[in-house]
Formats: C-alpha cells, structure tokens, sequence
C-alpha cells in the first residue's frame, strides 16, 4: 500500500515541479533496503522519469548491512543510483548489541564487499560514538576498519538521546549506562583526529570525506538550499511564488495514504519562513560546513553582508577564537564547532 | 431598627489544621440557609485559591447567620474565621478579641496539637467561653473519649458534654449551633456611648477601597459618619457599613455587640491596619480599646524578577499585593548578582512563602528569591547598633564589637516516642533545653529556647519528618542574644556571589559552606571553562567544588529534516540563557538561588 501510494505521490508532483531540475536524489530515513530490488529500482526509475534529473546527478541509497542483497544492489545500480550510504553505527560486536542492532561486524564486511562489487565506490559509512559500552580503542577501530576497506565518506555522529526513544528510557532508568561527557568527547576528539590524518577532510560537523566525494545532497541542506521530499513524513523547502517555505509530509500511514489516494498531496504545516528567520537558517545551516557561509552567496539572498549584518556578534566570537571572517567567507573555528549551539544563540539574539 | 443584643453571639472556630475548622463553617452555614446548596463551593471562607490548596486560613472572613432557636427566638450569629498558623499570632489574637465565645474543634483522630493549644490560650486571654467539641467521630480511627480527655487534662476545660460530630456528614452539627446559643454570652457594650470599633482584619477591594473589618463594642457606625482611627489619627467619610452574608451587604448602621465593614475610600490596608479602634472624629471615644500593636516582619528575603526585564511589573505587584497586606515591607535593593530587586519583609516563612506564591500567581510573574534572613543586630567598636536584614550588608568583621541575634521560645508537642528524635533536631538547631512535661501519657510538650533563624529555614520540616506528622509547634519571640556568627559567603570562578552569602553560627559554617558547595555543582551547568565553587569566611576558604568545563556543545545532525526543530531548540537554548544570572563570568541559572535554600 505504501509503496502504491509513495507512487502516486511522485506522479502528482509531476506538473508541479515540471520547472524544476534536481541534481541530487536520497532514498534514506528509516531503510530503503528492506524493499526488494524491483520496487527500489521503480522507485529510481520514476524519478528519474518524472522529473527533470540531472545527468550527474548524485543518487544515494541509505541500506542496512542485513538487507542488502547483490540483486538489490545491481538493480539499484542499473536504475542509475551511484552512491550507496551503509548504517554500520559499530564494528564492535558488544556496542551493536546494546543498541539492539541486527547487524553484526562480520555482516558489515560483507556487505561493503558486496556493495564494492557491485560497481559502487562512492560509499559512505554511519558510525557514532558515545554508544553504551563503547570505548575510545573500540571506536577507533571501527574507524580504522572503515577506512581500510576505503569508504570515501565517513559520517561520525554523536549519541544524541533524544526524549521518547526506547534508549532514553533504558538510561533514564538505568538499565543502560552511557559514555559520560567527557569520554565521549575525548573519543570524538581522538577519532576526529585520527580521520583527519588517514585522508578523510571533516567538511561538516560530523561529515568526513576523501576531498571530492562530500555528499552533494546534504551540502545542498546546509546551503539552505531547496528540497522536494517525498514519502511519509518527509520534510520540503521550497521559494514559492518568492516566499521562502517549508512543510512536512503526514507522518500518520493512514493519513498519508488516504490523502494521496484521493488525489490530495499529504502537505503538513506549510509555513512560510520570513526572510528574517531566512537569513538566521543560511547562518545556523552554513556554519555547520568547515568553508563556512560564503559572503557572495549570502549577500545575493539576503541583500546584506552577513559580517556587516552580525558585525558586533562577529567580532566578539572572533575574540573569543570562535569564529573566523575572512574576504569570502565566515566560518567556525574548530573551538567554534565544538560550541556551535552557544555560537549561534549569540547570532539568534540579534 | 437593630437587631436586639441580647439575641447576638459572636464566636469563632479554632482548630489545628485540617481538624475541620472550614468544613464545619461550610456546614453551619448551610444548617442556617445562610448559603443555598447550589452555592456552596467547599470551604466557603477560604477564598483564595491558594487558602483552598494548602488547606490553610491566611486572611480572617466572617459571616453572619441566623438561627431559629428550640426556645422559639431567632438568634444572629457572627461567625469571625481566623487564621491558623503562628506567623499571623497577631490577627488570630485580634480575631478572638472580636468575639465572646470559640467553638475549639478537636479532631477525634489526632487529639489535640501545639496550634491549637497556643490560640485556647489566646481565647481564654480574651475572656471567651470555649465550646470543645469532637470532629471526625464517623471515621474508624476516632478516639473521642481519648480527646475529651485530652481537652481536661491538658486545657483544663470540662469537655464530658462535648458535641460528637461530623462536619463532613453533618452529624450534631445542630448540636453546635444550640449550644453556641447557650453557652456564649451575648455582647456587652453601649450602644449609646462613643463609638469604639476594633479593626479585626482589613482588606482591599477593587472597586470599594481598603475596608475595615470590625466588631463595634459601643456606639453605632453609619454612611456618613466621619471616622478617625485612633491610633493612626486619619480621618475618613464612611461611605458604606455592612454585613457579611457571606457576601457583603450595605446596613443602614453597625451597633455594639455587631460585627461588619465599614467602606470609607481608603487607599490601602496600611491605613487601617489591625487592631486600631475606630471612632466617630467629633465625638470620639476618650481611649482606644487594648491590645494594638504593630505587626513587624520578622523575616527578610530578596525578591527579584528571573527575567531582570520584569522588574517594573515586580514593583507594580508588589504595590499592589500590600494594598491587602499591610504586614509586607519591601524596598528596593541591588544584587551585583540578581540586579535590580525588591528586600521585602514577612511576619514569617509561611507569610513570605504565601506572598511569593500570590505574586507568581495572580501576577504572572516568575521571580528569585534568597535565602531568608532574620534581622542581627550589629553592635560596632564605637558603640553604634546597626540592625541587618541582609547578609550583604554585614560590616567587616574588623569593625563589629559583638552580633545578636533574635531568639524564641518553642514550644513543641508531640508523643512520647519522638522525644529522642525531636530533641536531637532542637539540638542541632543549637536550641537549649528548658522544660519538658508530660500533659498525659500520649503527649509531651518540649519547650527549647533557639534562634529564629534556625525555625526560619527547615525546622518544621524536620520535625514533621522526625515524628511521622505527628509533632506540631509553636513559638514566641524572645530577646536578642549575643551569638558567635560570621558571614558565609560563595566565590564563583573566584567571585562572590553576593545573592548567596548568608549569616550563620560559626559552629554550623562549615557544614553548611559544604553543603551549599555541593548543591551549586549539581545546579549550575558546566560551561566552557572550569568553575571553582568555594564557601568562605573572611578570606578563609572552608569547602571547595569545581563544575568542570563543558566539552562540546553542538548538534551532531542536522538535515533537511531537522532544521525547524534544530532552530527550536536554539530558542530554548536562548530561554534558558535568559533565565541565567551572570556572577562575574559564571552564567547561573535563576533556580539555583533557591534549590540551595533546601539543602539538608
């Protein structure tokens, strides 16, 4: 039924975006890889049919270690998509097991033979630290097992507990003991390191990569740039008749299909951003990347310069060694991303 | 045409909290359809909503009912609720004056408590005839005959005859009603003589001014009439007299021996406080009636805004919430801390917890408060006598010959098992020990002599918790003593956080000092740099603990499905930074001036 409607959903937008290109695609959140290989190459296939694709265009698939299979994997190919994202989390057999994963070390490297196999070299892997049970030396070696088999793109998440999660309650409880601050951090700062000196750039927050193989797609979020989703609950932005908006797809299954099978689009929230709130967006999301907001780029948007716009703030992070402006861009620190939140409290304030 | 005297009773109820004072008011009142059914919100009296939840009276009321007597005549009876906890003594003392007669209820469950005792011996002060009588007797766990017994051996008072009742079911509430009518006298006074009215409460309305909630003992009060307050000498035109039906309801006139308001456009309750006597301005009465006094705050604190923006909206509650409490003080202070605030007085912990409640309530303010202080009383090398309300302001120890601080008398009730435990706490609280009696063989009464600013902080949760609840207190102010105290203060990243530093005996500073350096570390968050926390007398450091520096504070994820709830967690970031008080370069988070009052 879902994958119907998530169809129906894609043809409807066909008019609609009939004046727009796209120059990336992600099939991710939640997993991709669970459906079998005919309906993931649809999938691909319908987009590249219904909307104007571009030729070069960067088409990732998100698939967990268990459920991939090698005809999965050629169809998806063969549809056109040319870069494959591995959940690993963990290469530690204990870690992946407190997190209740399905997936075991020796799956993954399977997995990533098998992806490698199939033709696919643009390849990035998930990992977090800060895991129940983790240590520095097993974080470590999941990276170095990573990069060893040479994934070009390494992205190293923090464990946020987020509130509603079975994890939280485990540890609100007790039954789960986490890393505590520090440790976490010093694994984060040795990892870190440890990317950096095995040729990975750390290009965002938590994003690393042989340099050219940055993830065009999420570049595209953190330039603020605009995004179609589609599928349940997914999120859009979009300038629409010169507003600035986003909204959200129905997060309920029921709604969603009941909506697109009646021909309605299952639009959540549509709200339009002021260009005030536009602006803070380009900062907070700009930020995030090592170049930094680009002052051209910013100033073509927002017809303002953003150092001359945040001039106080500016030079008060600069002081702080928090932040650097130079003649074409503004970015953080490596100090300034560690408190990248405190960072841009400060730009929220004006 | 007024009512004739000799068919008027004026009486009260006392009772320990939760006896059933207010359900039995609720019931007389509706027994004498003085109320209909439908109207009846449980406990009537207790209008505030803060009076309804904590089960406590704060501000007197009063209601006048009518009762048709077995002996055929029709009866008024002028029921004056008191306030029921030792910080309002004063009022409750003012309460009984305006009254011949108290209904003392008993809960049949719990016999009889400190509370209590201290407002009989009120009542029988002011000459009342005291009606006991026995609440709660439906419940299993009632012990009737155990509180008559208490009720003799401990107040003296024969209590055989006692109404057994329920005021919860109802059962020989009527009881109470005859008896009222045949055992309390009905009131003196001349009504032809000059007016003399006692002030037993006063409150502010909105529309009619501050009113005067009097008994008249002689004379007669009427629209018009110009008053005087005798001990204040301001003068008003009455422009109403009433009665409480409950509501209030214009008479033509109060006689002796009747209780009601007077309206006469005034301001403010400072202006007619409790316990003055009213008279008529041209021909006044040659004395005020006895027992005025001024009721003095006894315990200090600091109230400033959380968000330092609501300072004028502070000042604007606070001026408003002493139109109808005459007994706060404030003034203006600052804290290189908290900013601009308020240093406000109370009769005691209860009254400065009640107003700081009303003013976050029906104010819709948010505020910070420190700890509350008593006033000591500094005697300088050159003789000079200064009185401290606030640590802050203490002089260096270099300048100061000796401190006092105010002592109290305690008296405490409780059974005999708890003794040891009770002692230990009164001990601790550096009480000294000054008599101890058996009332009977289920009850003690301990009496300790210990400074007030020891009661002021966590003494009456200590002995609830020492004793189940069962344990209950009272106590009386006594003299300044000399005391060996010395200023605790709290550094910050090397600052001292003037909003935490705190008098307290040199005996007691250093477990203290640990104590509130313990709790700041759990309280203020970690930062980008390390946070030394230190307790320290003079320049002499006694406890030390360190809020180690924060490492990374950044969103892990952000993609396009996370960038709205990404931004609104930057806003609340940003609520919570507002809710921080800078201490040098320590942000502090508002709550933590007050989690470090409930430390143990």
């Amino acid at each position: 039924m879902y994958f119907v409607a998530l169809i129906s959903e894609i043809r409807r937008y066909e008019q609609l975006m009939s004046e727009r290109s796209f120059n990336t695609v992600f099939i991710g959140g939640g997993t991709p890889s669970v459906l079998d290989a005919d309906k993931l190459a649809f999938i691909v296939s319908e987009l590249i049919k219904r909307f104007s694709v571009a030729n070069d265009a960067e088409i990732t698939v998100e698939v967990n270690p268990e459920s991939i299979t090698p005809d999965k994997l050629l169809s998806m190919r063969c549809a056109g998509v040319n870069r494959i994202s591995i959940g690993l989390q963990s290469a530690d057999d204990a870690v992946l097991g407190s997190i209740g994963r399905a997936h075991d070390r020796e799956t993954f490297l399977n997995a990533f033979e098998l992806v490698s196999k199939c033709g696919f070299n643009n390849i990035n892997v998930d990992v977090m630290h800060g895991l129940p049970g983790q240590t520095a030396a097993s974080y470590i070696d999941t990276l170095e097992l990573v990069s060893s088999l040479g994934a070009r793109h390494i992205s190293s998440y923090a464990l946020i507990l987020e509130e509603g999660t079975p994890l939280y309650d485990a540890v609100r409880c007790g039954d789960i003991e986490l890393p505590d601050e520090d440790a976490t951090a010093d694994m984060e700062d040795m990892g870190f390191e440890f990317l950096a000196s095995h040729g990975y750039r750390r290009y965002e927050v938590s994003n690393f990569a042989v340099p050219g193989y940055e993830c065009k797609h999420n570049l595209n979020y953190w330039h603020n740039g605009e995004y179609l989703g589609l599928g349940l609950n997914s999120h859009s932005a979009m300038r629409i008749g010169g507003k600035w908006a986003r909204w959200e797809n129905a997060s309920a299954l029921d709604e969603y299909i009941a909506d697109v099978s009646s021909s309605r689009l299952p639009v959540r929230n549509m709200r339009d951003i002021e260009p005030d709130e536009e602006l803070f967006e380009t900062v907070m999301l700009g930020l995030r990347m090592a170049e930094g907001v680009d002052r051209a780029e910013f100033e073509k948007r927002h017809g303002t310069d953003i150092v001359t716009r945040y001039a106080p703030i500016i030079v008060e992070l600069e002081l702080d060694g928090m932040i650097v402006a130079d003649e074409t861009h503004v970015r953080l620190t490596e100090r300034g991303m560690d408190f990248q939140n405190e960072v841009l409290v400060k730009f929220l304030d004006q | 045409m007024s009512f004739p005297r000799e068919l008027i009773r004026n009486f009260c109820i006392i009772a320990h909290i939760d006896h059933g004072k207010s359900t039995l008011a609720d019931r007389l009142m509706q027994l004498t359809d003085t109320v209909a059914e439908r109207e009846l919100e449980a406990q009537m009296l207790d209008s505030m909503d803060i009076e309804r939840e904590r089960g406590i009276t704060i501000k007197s009321a009063a209601v006048r009912m009518f009762y048709r007597h077995a002996d055929g005549k029709t009866y008024m009876l002028n029921l004056i609720d008191t306030p029921g906890h030792v910080d309002f003594t004063y009022e409750v003392s003012r309460a009984l004056a305006a009254c011949e007669g108290a209904v003392l209820v008993v809960d049949a469950t719990q016999g009889i408590e400190a509370q209590t005792l201290a407002n009989v011996y009120l009542a029988l002060d002011n000459d009342l005839e005291i009606i006991p009588v026995i609440n709660k007797v439906d419940l299993a766990s009632a012990d009737a005959d155990n509180a008559i017994h208490e009720i003799e051996d401990i107040i003296g008072l024969p209590a055989e005859d006692a109404p057994r009742i329920s005021a919860k079911t109802g059962l020989n509430v009527d009881e109470v009603l005859a008896r009222i009518v045949s055992d309390v006298p009905a009131p003196a006074g001349d009504p032809d003589a000059p007016l003399k009215a006692l002030i037993f409460d006063s409150i502010y309305d909105n529309y009619k001014g501050a009113l005067s909630y009097v008994r008249v003992v002689d004379g007669a009060v009427r629209p018009g009439d110009r008053i005087r307050f005798m001990h204040s000498g301001n003068e008003f035109d009455v422009t109403e007299v009433g009665v409480f039906n409950p509501r209030w309801q214009p008479v033509e006139e109060l006689t002796a021996g009747e209780v009601g308001y007077i309206s006469a456009s005034i301001k403010s309750v400072a202006e007619t406080k409790v316990g003055d006597t009213i008279t008529l301005a041209n021909d006044p009465a040659s004395e005020p009636l006895h027992g005025y006094k001024q009721a003095n705050p006894m315990v200090f604190c600091g109230i400033y805004p959380a968000d330092g923006a609501d300072y004028e909206a502070l000042k604007e509650a606070l001026d408003k919430l002493i139109l109808n409490d005459a007994s706060i003080s404030y003034e203006p202070e600052t804290s290189q801390a908290l900013g601009y605030g308020f240093r406000c007085g109370f009769l005691g912990l209860l009254h400065m917890e009640i107003a700081e409640e009303r003013l976050e309530r029906e104010f819709d303010l948010d505020l910070v408060t420190t700890a509350p202080s008593v006033i000591y009383r500094v005697v300088m090398n050159d003789g000079e006598v200064r009185m401290i309300d606030n640590p802050s302001n203490l002089p260096s120890p270099m300048e100061i010959s000796k401190m006092e601080e105010p002592m109290v008398t305690a008296h405490i009730m409780t059974p005999p098992e708890y003794v040891g435990a009770i002692m230990e706490l009164c001990q601790d609280k550096r009480g000294i020990f000054e008599n101890m009696a058996y009332l009977e063989e289920t009850r003690v009464k301990l009496t300790y002599r210990m400074p007030l600013n020891e009661i002021i902080f966590d003494f009456f949760d200590g002995l609830k918790s020492r004793s189940r609840g069962y344990a209950s207190f009272d106590y009386e102010l006594g003299e300044y003593e000399e005391s060996d105290l010395v200023k605790l203060d709290f550094l910050l990243n090397g600052d001292i956080c003037d909003a935490l530093s705190t008098i307290v005996h040199r005996d007691k500073a250093y477990g203290k000092g640990r104590a509130v350096a313990e709790k700041l570390k759990e309280v203020i968050p970690r930062q980008q740099f390390e946070i030394p926390i230190q307790a320290a007398i003079g320049g002499k450091i006694i406890a030390r603990e360190t809020v180690r520096a924060l490492r990374k504070d950044v969103l892990a994820k952000c993609y396009g499905g996370d960038i709205t709830r990404k931004k609104k967690l930057l806003e609340k970031q940003k609520e919570g930074k507002k809710r921080m008080r800078q201490v040098g370069t320590v942000a502090v988070p508002s709550d933590a001036f007050m989690s470090v009052l409930r430390i143990n």
